[in-house]
């Protein structure tokens, strides 16, 4: 079960300024077992898109990956050719973004833009692809799929361009399939049926799902395992259900704390973490938390933690805290 | 509740014309609020809930008369303030304000959050020019901003200090009433606490009075009094905060509150969730009868030929749906 | 997302940013731009004060010393009736900013009250305000500009005959005041379209922004919004479009007067020195190389300068 898919290790992507190059991933750790659905959490800047972005090489101007490697099925992606990434992104890694409004073009039919893929990838003939293009959207429950290869992004509902983004992410059976907040543009009741469409899609085709999200309530139901950014390092990795009953970093405990309840008892103030978090170039030394952290101590200041598993549980559970470990022991 | 409304909302009623065609020469009309009765009561939150398009924030921009009523009234002090014109509203104005979204088009780029803190209190001759740096920094004080922040342009804030700066803004002119519209949805997670705090906080200081617009129904939870919940430009359900949550009456409420993922890993996994099907249809040509029924689970034949009655279950719990009994 | 504006949370020790400020500091790190301003720093230097710096006479001719080339006493030689070139382009630097920017400054203050209350009143103004551009634009300039010499030029040239008989005032007679009303009031006339047009959009999106939709909420009078809160917000692409638009009137300015419809000999004005130059230009190069690479660098500067400001004004851009 538990063989590697991708594994990212100690990837750091900067991003010219004017005042220089500032740097915005700072030693990612990350990896994704076959069949498994890994969430990624983070606030706005934390590097989470950029992170994913730059494994099938589609960094903005001006950002670079400057180190680290991205195994994905043994090949690094960071040394690849252009071409050969070419292949593999929208092959073997498919991608969902955020925004279905922009992310479809306007002026095409969306069975063109679907068998677009399918022709390259997989090299089917005109009709092979339209018949593919077909199953797919009737895969991700789009009602009258056959006429609807006929339509204009425009004459879709959020819903259901969405879907057909899936699809599209879909096309050519990816090993891996990459959804960069693929519902927070989206209405709950809409998102509810996308999470559960995944859901089923990766049940049914067996794939391995990277959700990227801000929305931790979102995720918790989603992914089998979460990793925490902040500011450009993971802070905690963890089985979902140990993160949410055990969270270890004060980062991640602050976040669940801070985010009000549908059920249960609520108290009168949300606790809340102080401050903001630091801009890509201004990062602190040691710690990024630190400035934010309740528990920080003089050496959290000054020397960066790794990202190490915690002592004493039998689970995988990594975190990158000084003070982790001794708070739970004294606890 | 028994007491006495700051706001009584009566049949409250905005439509959109819209041209088509290449001419405009057909017009066609979004049905944004329509039949919307309701009252607002002296220093409590009132939220509305609801999908893109329901209405919610129209209804607010509605009350505050910065989208003119097509039908319908707004009562404050007794009079109805529905269609005044820019003039009478005037000294109205300054009771009742509101705090935006987006924390980047919220404030004037060219003015310094000192001047745009000012500004009200200058315009509506609150204090004297003397006395305005010392209440612009009392102000800033307020929303948790250090006074130095007044000669500071809002590009060089973050998003969350931004929305303070919009906070001390709108409550400059002391107001009573406050509508925030989605004033935390743009914000990270972290910074939404800081200032839902900040905003109990100050409800609790100067005994505001909130009408909370949001999509965030857990934040909701938290937050309010009472829970308004809009489907299409109606009403479908109103009640306090225990109600809506607890006990929901409206098949639409009961379905948004099952769509809402939770924080909790272990009860997702076991949660039956009543998936919606299909989407919310065009406000352009609304469904007839009752507007949720093409995809309401309950529907009835009575659901597409009549609109539901917004009736009172008898313990200021609101509802509009012919398949509850009473 | 990577995709919002930078936040900027505050530190003491950094000193407060004024908008203007901190535009000049971003274009004061565009070389190019700094270049731009440099070159155009100069000329305008030299179109004030150029009668007090030059050799010669533009006017005074020397027989003796026709179609030199250049040389240490003519910097830029002489022409075929001996003047200096050096001093006929120094002149023509005074011709070319006084009708960029008085043709600017009309076409501008035109453009932008027509363009802003089109933008906030709507209604049939602003339907006749657009038609009214479009049509003017639609026409050919060139084609306009002729028209509007040839029929208009025979009865400002009576007008002023009878002001003179009637009061006997020199000043009548001088026929350079006909050629400049003529050429300033035709080039307004075919380029304030465009800044009607850029106005008009910009009071479009700012008015619906949520911060006018504020100070609405705020019970603020409309003078004071259109005062304190739009104007402000569209005056940097106005300031853009100001700096491309001295270049652009430069360049059409002397294609004017290369076409005989602009400033007339023996006032010296690139175009015409162009026009001259182009008949002789095989055996003295000069007469046309000198005020073609200055009207060039000119435009190119202006038009440098405007891109510079683009990038300076526009807080998107910024990071």
């Amino acid at each position: 079960m538990s063989e590697r898919l991708l594994d990212v290790r100690d990837l750091k992507i900067e991003i010219d300024t004017r005042r220089g190059r500032a740097v915005v991933v700072d030693g990612i750790d990350l990896h994704v077992d076959k069949g498994e659905t890994l969430g990624v959490v983070g606030e706005s800047g934390c590097g989470k898109s950029l992170t994913m972005l730059s494994l099938v090489g589609l960094l903005p101007n001006r950002i670079h990956t400057t180190g680290g490697s991205a195994h994905f099925a043994g090949t690094d992606l960071l040394r690849m050719q252009p071409a050969e990434l070419r292949a593999v992104r929208g092959g073997r890694i498919g991608f969902v973004f955020q925004d279905p409004m922009t992310s479809l073009n306007p002026v095409m039919r969306i069975g063109d833009q679907l068998m677009e893929s399918l022709r390259q990838h997989k090299r089917l003939d005109k009709a092979a692809a339209r018949q593919r293009a077909g199953e797919l959207l009737k895969l991700v429950g789009i009602p009258g799929a056959e006429q609807r290869l006929e339509s204009f992004p425009h004459e879709l509902s959020g819903g259901m361009r969405q879907r057909v983004m899936i699809a599209i992410g879909l096309a050519c059976d990816p090993d891996l399939l990459i959804a960069d907040e693929p519902t927070t543009a989206l209405d709950v009741t809409i998102q509810a049926q996308i999470v559960e469409l995944v859901k089923g899609l990766k049940q049914r085709l067996g794939m391995s799902v990277v959700w990227i999200t801000h929305d931790l309530a979102l995720i918790a139901g989603l992914a089998d395992r979460i990793a925490v950014l902040y500011a450009g390092t993971v802070v905690e990795d963890a089985p979902a259900e140990l993160l949410f009953r055990d969270p270890a970093h004060p980062y991640t405990r602050g976040l669940l704390a801070s985010i009000p309840r549908l059920h249960g008892e609520d108290g009168a103030r949300l606790s809340s973490i102080g401050g903001t978090p630091p801009e890509p170039g201004r990062r602190p030394q040691g710690c990024p938390f630190a400035p934010r952290c309740p528990l920080a101590e003089a050496m959290c200041h000054d020397i960066v933690p790794a990202l190490a598993p915690l002592r004493g549980v039998a689970t995988p559970h990594r975190v990158a805290c000084h003070v982790a470990n001794r708070v739970r022991e004294a606890a | 509740m028994g007491a006495e409304p700051l706001l009584r909302i009566e049949n409250l009623q905005k439509h959109f014309p819209i041209r088509l065609g290449a001419f405009g020469e057909s017009t066609a009309v979004v049905h944004a609020l329509d039949d919307a009765s309701f009252d607002i009561i002296a220093g409590e939150t009132l939220s509305l809930v609801g999908e893109s398009g329901c209405g919610k924030s129209t209804t607010g921009f509605t009350i505050l008369n910065l989208h003119r009523a097509t039908g319908g009234q707004v009562l404050y002090k007794g009079r109805n303030i529905a269609g005044l014109d820019e003039k009478a509203m005037r000294p109205i104005r300054r009771d009742l304000q509101i705090v935006f979204q987006d924390p980047y088009s919220t404030l004037n780029p060219r003015m310094t959050v000192g001047e745009a803190v000012g500004e009200p209190m200058l315009f509506h001759k609150l204090v004297k020019k003397p006395e305005l740096a010392e209440r612009v920094a009392q102000l800033l004080g307020d929303v948790g901003l250090p006074p130095r922040f007044a000669q500071r342009y809002p590009h060089e804030l973050s998003g969350g200090q931004r929305q303070r700066v919009a906070i001390a803004r709108a409550l400059a002119c002391q107001p009573r009433f406050i509508v925030c519209d989605e004033a935390i949805s743009a914000l990270d997670v972290s910074i939404q606490a800081q200032i839902i705090n900040l905003l109990l906080d100050l409800q609790e200081k100067y005994g505001l009075t909130y009408l909370f617009i949001a999509h965030d129904l857990a934040v909701v939870r938290h937050i309010s009094d009472r829970v308004g919940v809009m489907y299409l430009g109606r009403f479908a359900e109103l009640g306090t905060r225990d109600q809506v949550f607890g006990t929901p009456l409206h098949p639409y409420t009961r379905a948004l509150l099952s769509a809402v993922p939770e924080a909790d890993p272990v009860a997702e996994r076991s949660r039956q969730r009543q998936v919606l099907e299909g989407d919310v249809p065009s406000p352009l040509s609304p469904p007839s009868g009752c507007r949720f029924h093409t995809r309401c689970p309950l529907a009835m034949d009575v659901c597409r030929s009549t609109v539901p009655a917004w009736r009172d279950t008898g313990v200021g719990h609101f509802v509009a749906c012919h398949a509850v009994p009473g | 997302m990577t995709t919002q504006p930078a936040t900027a949370p505050l530190r003491d020790d950094e000193p407060p940013v004024n908008l203007w400020r901190d535009a000049w500091a971003r274009l004061s790190r565009n070389r190019l731009a700094v270049l731009s301003l440099a070159i155009i720093g100069l000329l305008a230097f030299v179109a004030v004060f150029g009668p007090w710096l030059t050799p010669f006479d533009f006017l005074s001719q020397n027989l003796d010393a026709r179609n030199l080339s250049p040389n240490w006493v003519h910097l830029f030689g002489t022409d075929e009736l001996g003047r200096d070139v050096f001093s006929r382009v120094v002149y023509g630097t005074r011709t070319a900013f006084v009708v960029a920017i008085v043709v600017t400054g009309i076409a501008a203050t035109l453009g932008v009250i027509l363009g802003a209350l089109a933008g906030y009143l709507g209604g049939p103004f602003d339907r006749f305000v657009m038609w009214f551009t479009d049509t003017t634009m639609s026409v050919p300039q060139l084609l306009l500009v002729v028209v509007i010499n040839a029929s208009l030029k025979p009865p400002l040239v009576n007008f002023m005959e009878a002001q003179y008989e009637a009061t006997k005032n020199g000043f009548f007679r001088n026929a350079i005041i006909i050629d400049f009303v003529l050429v300033f009031g035709s080039m307004a006339l075919i380029l304030w379209p465009p800044y009607a047009r850029l106005i008009r959009a910009q009071v479009l999106s700012i008015r619906s922004r949520p911060y006018v939709t504020a100070a609405r909420a705020l019970g603020l009078t409309t003078p004071i919004i259109i005062a304190r809160y739009i104007i402000p917000n569209a005056i940097g692409p106005l300031i853009v479009a100001i700096s491309a638009g001295l270049g652009n009137a430069m360049v059409l300015e002397s294609a004017f007067s290369f076409l005989g419809v602009g400033v007339n000999p023996p006032i010296p004005s690139w175009g015409n020195m162009i026009s001259d130059g182009l008949q002789v230009w095989r055996n003295h190069a000069h007469l046309l190389a000198a005020p073609a690479i200055v009207l060039g660098v000119a435009t190119i500067a202006f038009s440098f300068l405007g891109d510079g400001l683009n990038d300076a004004l526009n807080p998107r851009g910024r990071k």
